[in-house]
């Protein structure tokens, strides 16, 4: 699991300590079902790109 | 006068005279004084030109020059559209005071057909929300219960044609914004393929998610409109930055070439055949975590289709779930890109809209190219569909408009779901009514939203029919099909008595 906070301490201009504790947890959720995505992913696939 | 006619009806009075397109437009001003102080639809009313443009518009048809059915008809805008020397605030505090010098191709081609832009209309902030309340204009008032949200983020558009205010209104759907509104005010709204409307002169959001389309009272209203944005192609080639707002970067048309003159667009007939067609019916996501009337309300349209010769397909659609997972890291990363300059205005961004922007700044390059590499996995995998079946109806939200403020709801028990929650869930609104929307931006297809019913208590319910890229027309068929069969939407809100 990504360390979110780490990840926020390095943003600029900065996140205040107490928005990135109300966002910490949405991230954490959206990982826990993004991450599993990544395993349809084949090398070599490409990126989406417009009709 | 305004409230009880269609674009067709109004463009045959104005031909026989009934009425001028000044009268049209005094009332639809008129209506908006006395309708906005409650509903809040409009920020901006632009009284004097758009009579002036009336008075032309009586001038033009007076000597034989006929622009086509939106001809003199009053007409709205997002106020996420540029408009040359009308105010453009994107519902934002960042742009309260941006005059644009240009106007965005869709405003051209809609004054090119001769409609009449009465005012611009109120949104989510920065068109990121789907409640409308918007901290730095004030809320939508629903014009169906003054206490419920319009949705958003095409709000005000929303709540200005269920008002009768005005006969069309420009939307933009990233996530649902155009079709939202439609859902909870018992409007039509047509989110068109990707790119088969121009984003040039549009605020962006989400460069590869922003949809551009048209609002109305009816299919076939939103038919006509649809028309007069396809038109004609973009004269701008890329806008330059706006001049007063130096750090805004106006969006090019992206793939440029792809944009050029359509097909006339579909009107649909009188009595319109829609005999033989395929339509799908979801077995799976689309009825699970639903109000029992909505369920209800979608089934009676599916047997409409039915019982008008359409052929009924039951469908398996692709994970869903997971196409809206990466239409959430695609956009949180994408509106991150377009007000990366103002981001250091933190006291300048409402909270809801400040916690995405800053969920968006955690996200990485390689999450953001994986997205689109499953975007592009799903895309293929969702067209297959198209073989099977010409269109897919579905749900647009799964409960009507929830009340202003209401950050959590019930909905209802969950109809094909195994596991059959009979005292329903709670939800997050915002994730309950993107819910089957988000991934209809993914996939870039074309959905056309419309009433299909009203909750018990009144409320008005809606439904999308999904078609194929650029198969608009289809939908357009199908819709004003289901719309003759039940009717134009009755009663009206009564909101002048």
């Amino acid at each position: 699991m990504n360390d979110w906070r780490k990840t926020a301490a390095g943003a600029a201009p900065d996140i205040p300590a107490e928005d990135v504790e109300k966002i910490v947890p949405i991230m954490e959720a959206l990982e826990r079902t993004f991450e599993p995505l990544r395993a349809a992913i084949r090398q070599g696939a490409d990126m989406w790109t417009p009709e | 006068m305004t409230g009880t006619m269609t674009i067709s009806e109004a463009a045959a009075g104005l031909r026989a005279r009934k009425f001028s397109s000044r009268e049209l437009v005094d009332e639809s001003l008129r209506r908006i004084a006395q309708a906005n102080p409650k509903i809040n639809a409009f920020i901006t009313v632009t009284e004097e030109s758009a009579k002036a443009r009336a008075n032309k518009a009586d001038e033009e048809l007076a000597r034989g020059m006929d622009r086509g059915p939106l001809h003199g008809l009053p007409i709205a805008h997002k106020d996420l559209m540029m408009t040359r020397g009308v105010r453009t605030t994107a519902g934002s505090k960042i742009f309260a005071d941006f005059v644009p010098d240009v106007d965005a191709d869709v405003v051209e081609q809609l004054d090119d057909a001769g409609a009449v832009m009465v005012g611009k209309t109120n949104l989510h902030e920065l068109a990121y929300g789907i409640t409308s309340n918007n901290p730095h204009y004030g809320a939508v008032h629903n014009p169906w219960d003054l206490e419920r949200i319009v949705g958003g983020s095409s709000g005000g558009s929303g709540a200005a044609l269920a008002a009768d205010l005005v006969f069309m209104a420009t939307g933009t759907d990233t996530g649902g914004s155009i079709r939202i509104p439609s859902s909870f005010c018992g409007t039509v709204g047509l989110k068109p393929t990707y790119e088969r409307i121009s984003r040039g002169g549009v605020i962006p959001l989400g460069l590869t998610l922003d949809h551009i389309g048209p609002m109305a009272r009816s299919v076939r209203d939103v038919a006509a409109s649809f028309r007069a944005m396809l038109q004609a192609p973009s004269r701008h080639g890329d806008l330059s930055a706006p001049s007063r707002q130096g750090d805004l970067q106006a969006p090019s048309r992206q793939g440029g070439d792809r944009i050029t003159v359509d097909q006339p667009g579909y009107i649909p007939p009188a009595n319109v055949d829609i005999r033989g067609l395929r339509i799908g019916l979801p077995e799976n996501f689309y009825f699970d975590r639903l109000d029992l009337d909505v369920a209800a309300a979608v089934r009676n349209a599916v047997q409409t289709a039915a019982a008008l010769g359409a052929r009924i397909v039951d469908v398996r659609v692709p994970d869903i779930d997971a196409l809206n997972t990466v239409g959430r890291v695609l956009l949180l990363v994408e509106a991150v890109s377009n007000l990366r300059p103002h981001l250091h205005r933190r006291q300048d961004f409402g909270a809801d809209v400040l916690a995405l922007l800053d969920q968006g700044r955690l996200l990485s390059g390689a999450d953001y190219a994986d997205a689109q590499r499953l975007r592009r996995i799903y895309v293929d995998e969702f067209s297959k569909l198209w073989t099977q079946v010409d269109c897919i109806l579905t749900p647009s939200t799964p409960t009507a408009a929830p009340k202003i403020g209401q950050t959590t709801m019930q909905v209802g028990q969950a109809i094909s779901s195994p596991a059959g929650d009979a005292a329903g869930v709670t939800e997050d609104v915002r994730l309950a009514t993107t819910r089957m929307m988000r991934a209809i931006n993914v996939l870039g297809i074309p959905s056309l939203a419309m009433p299909c019913g009203f909750s018990a208590s009144g409320l008005p319910l809606g439904m999308q029919i999904l078609g194929a890229p650029r198969n608009e027309d289809m939908l357009l068929r199908i819709g004003a099909a289901l719309e003759d069969a039940v009717g134009i939407r009755r009663p009206y809100p009564v909101l002048f008595s």
